[in-house]
């Protein structure tokens, strides 16, 4: 404790305490008692006296905390980065929480008495919200200790220091561009799983690309085996010259879980190397670091052209991989899908587990062919295909084949490449 | 009926049938480095207390005149080889524990004719490949291991059907399958000190001593192993592991040895035709502990370049302490043969 260095000042204790009226010359500070004396510097007394105090509805600030707490590392070791910052200023308090890749904050409102910083354990602090039922609490505090009536009950919590919190990055903006928060939804949700979570692999796969024109935004996510691209047309674009972001995957995951009511995601980058992108929809902001590096060229890898193509039923091909997969044992998750005669063959064998047949009926253009997939990764991206009806288009066995949903949404598209399993 | 096979300190004895001035000599098998331990010591250095894992140091205090050789792993594999091939000439089934010890299912319920075939098999060792087996015939697989200990060097015990619980109840609890020496210090806490002890006791006693697992252990100190002779065990993982002359006192001095440590495993995987998807480091710090951290990989892989990234990924998981590093160790699994590949969509 900071305070308790200086020698200017004196602590009571136990029965010398003078009444806690917290009227100047001394103020509580975590139950010391401290004087200010001359030598007490504007900035230990700025510290001393930097209480919070406020009330508010329990399900607000557990909402707020509850989504604060998501983004906090549950591994740690710099303890402040365990806490959530609680600001209250002008009838708001602000909840932010970072892991230093992704800030989250969210605002609400309150009645506050003191404005002022305080910080406390994300987990802990979440949980004990969590468990109150609807009402009105009261939360004051001091640096060090964070104290919360909620009727006839008193917790008191360990705090730290506020202004040891991260500071926000620079509030210099770039370019901003916004976005309908349902289309955002589904953009994240249709392309987020193809990325990598090997952070072996690199920061670059891990991540999904944004590429914003003017008037459009296309999404790409892909971990080298699969890749999933998804566009559409933009509320408001940006001027100029296409731009492009890799963000962290599980940023825009983030963002998408806290859409709440709001209609639109207003994008901006920030800082003065626009090395951030925040992302802004009601009272949820997220910031995300942006990666540095190259995203490989994805149009590269998407054929321009199928010679061949099947129209499936997309719940009946899911299914069929899904029971076929069970036999594929542990080579690869196996299965091999035979085109013929308007008809789909999956087929997948094990040693340990027996054999697998399925026949579906398809619509088939061009060649017979045989092909094998990893069945894992073909169910996942089919069921990221909003449509009754999958196409899917193929070169040869040993070739990229594309998935996309048979009627897209409007002003929308959806396309998965996979590669095949080589035997 | 199974016998158990087990070479007699074979590294030393290959040395010793290649080279005729080494015989009858305190002989020990050791790296070269400032940290070797003794790999195998010759039956004329035992009785000085030179064994194995020994600090070669340590040998050389207590033997003075000790010899020694450095390992030849290739004559091994070749000696092994040899030896093998013996064991398999009349058995239905050969389990390889190590390089000179195996069990095998000997083909027959009879017990004269298992014992005709241990010695058999002791008798074309020695006249072909020169070197002494000793071994141990039982109706199961501990029993016929203990045994063979108990007839080292050069000797074959067997133990008649029905006997093996009267056999085993004399030893000692170190002998039983997986007591260590923690497991031994608990039971001798306990007043237990050999197998008959064990056997002796009831469910709740075994329950609060070993939790469920003692069931299994009673089992075996009651002459019950039912487990069979398994040949052709399939390899659960490759690893490659390297304890360093001097200590490592950093994750960056790390990497290097970690590269060639994945390097090897790579090339082992690749000849065996493998590919596994979950890879592991090892470590152990100055202060001996061990600590080890693992992780899935998406595509199973044989790659050198991809194993150490994983490895990497690994390592920097691993809580160091502080301490320096004096052993490094790299582990894939989840292994499966001649698997088909994922083909990658990137250049």
């Amino acid at each position: 404790m900071h305070m308790c260095r200086s020698e200017g000042k004196r602590r009571y204790g136990g029965a010398a305490r003078p009444s806690p009226q917290f009227a100047p010359p001394y103020y509580r500070y975590d139950d010391i008692y401290v004087f200010y004396d001359d030598e007490t510097t504007d900035s230990e007394r700025w510290r001393i006296d930097r209480a919070v105090k406020f009330t508010c509805n329990t399900k607000d600030i557990a909402n707020a905390v509850g989504a604060a707490s998501k983004v906090v590392n549950a591994h740690t070791t710099v303890p402040i980065l365990s806490n959530v910052l609680l600001t209250a200023q002008d009838g708001t308090i602000r909840i932010r929480a970072t892991d230093l890749e992704i800030t989250l904050e969210q605002g609400f409102s309150a009645e506050v008495t003191e404005a002022g910083s305080i910080t406390v354990p994300a987990k802990l602090f979440s949980d004990y919200l969590g468990n109150l039922p609807p009402g009105i609490m009261e939360l004051s505090g001091t640096p060090a200790r964070a104290s919360v009536k909620f009727e006839r009950s008193n917790y008191d919590f360990h705090a730290l220091p506020p202004d040891e919190y991260p500071p926000l990055p620079s509030a210099q903006r770039g370019a901003t561009f916004s976005l309908d928060a349902k289309r955002f939804r589904e953009g994240v949700g249709s392309v987020v799983f193809a990325a990598s979570n090997e952070e072996a692999r690199g920061a670059v796969l891990m991540g999904t690309l944004l590429e914003i024109a003017n008037d459009s935004i296309t999404m790409v996510a892909t971990d080298g085996y699969r890749l999933a691209k998804w566009d559409t047309k933009l509320s408001r674009g940006i001027e100029g010259a296409a731009t492009k972001y890799i963000v962290p995957s599980r940023a825009l995951s983030e963002v998408a879980r806290n859409l709440g009511s709001s209609d639109v995601v207003e994008v901006s980058a920030l800082g003065p190397a626009q090395n951030q992108l925040s992302f802004t929809a009601g009272p949820t902001s997220i910031i995300a670091r942006l990666v540095d590096g190259q995203y490989p060229n994805y149009a590269q890898v998407i054929p321009a052209q199928f010679d061949r193509s099947v129209t499936v039923n997309t719940g009946t091909l899911i299914g069929g991989l899904r029971r076929a997969s069970l036999v594929a044992g542990d080579r690869a998750n196996m299965v091999k899908l035979a085109v013929a005669n308007q008809q789909l063959i999956i087929t997948a064998s094990s040693d340990v587990a027996g054999n697998a047949y399925e026949e579906l009926e398809v619509q088939q253009t061009g060649d017979d062919l045989t092909i094998a997939f990893n069945a894992k990764y073909l169910a996942e991206i089919l069921n990221h295909i909003d449509s009754p009806q999958a196409v899917l288009e193929f070169l040869g066995p040993l070739s990229p084949a594309a998935i996309r949903p048979l009627e897209a949404l409007d002003g929308t598209t959806q396309l998965y490449v996979l590669m095949p399993l080589r035997q | 009926m199974i016998a158990h096979f087990d070479v007699d300190a074979f590294y030393a004895s290959v040395a010793q049938r290649d080279d005729p001035s080494l015989r009858g000599k305190p002989l020990a098998i050791a790296g070269s480095s400032r940290r070797a331990v003794v790999l195998t010591a010759s039956y004329e250095a035992r009785p000085f207390g030179v064994r194995s894992a020994l600090p070669l140091f340590r040998a050389r205090e207590l033997c003075p005149q000790l010899v020694v050789r450095p390992p030849d792993f290739a004559r091994y594999h070749e000696t092994s080889r040899q030896i093998f091939a013996i064991f398999a000439r009349e058995a239905r089934a050969v389990e390889g524990l190590s390089m000179d010890e195996a069990f095998v299912d000997a083909g027959t319920d009879d017990f004269e004719a298992a014992v005709r075939y241990a010695q058999d098999v002791r008798a074309a060792v020695r006249s072909e490949v020169g070197l002494t087996v000793s071994a141990g015939v039982a109706t199961q697989k501990m029993v016929a291991k203990i045994a063979s200990d108990s007839a080292k060097p050069d000797g074959l015990a067997s133990v008649v059907p029905g006997t093996e619980a009267a056999y085993l109840a004399g030893l000692s609890v170190s002998r039983l399958w997986g007591v260590g020496p923690k497991t031994q210090a608990r039971l001798s806490a306990r007043g237990i000190s050999t197998i008959g002890e064990v056997a002796a006791l009831d469910d709740d006693a075994v329950f609060r001593l070993f939790g469920r697992w003692g069931i299994g252990l009673r089992d075996l100190a009651r002459g019950h192993d039912t487990r069979h002779v398994e040949s052709e065990r399939e390899t659960q993982s490759v690893s490659s592991e390297e304890t360093f002359e001097e200590d490592i006192q950093n994750i960056e001095g790390l990497c290097s040895p970690l590269r060639e440590l994945c390097a090897d495993v790579s090339r082992r995987l690749v000849a065996h035709r493998l590919r596994g998807r979950t890879i592991g480091v090892k470590v152990k710090r100055a202060d001996f502990t061990v600590a080890g951290r693992q992780q899935q990989v998406a595509e199973a892989t044989d790659d050198a370049e991809a194993i150490y990234a994983a490895a990497l990924a690994c390592l920097h998981r691993v809580e160091l302490g502080g301490l320096a590093v004096r052993l490094l160790g790299v582990r894939v699994a989840g292994l499966a043969e001649d698997a088909p590949r994922q083909m990658s969509l990137l250049p």
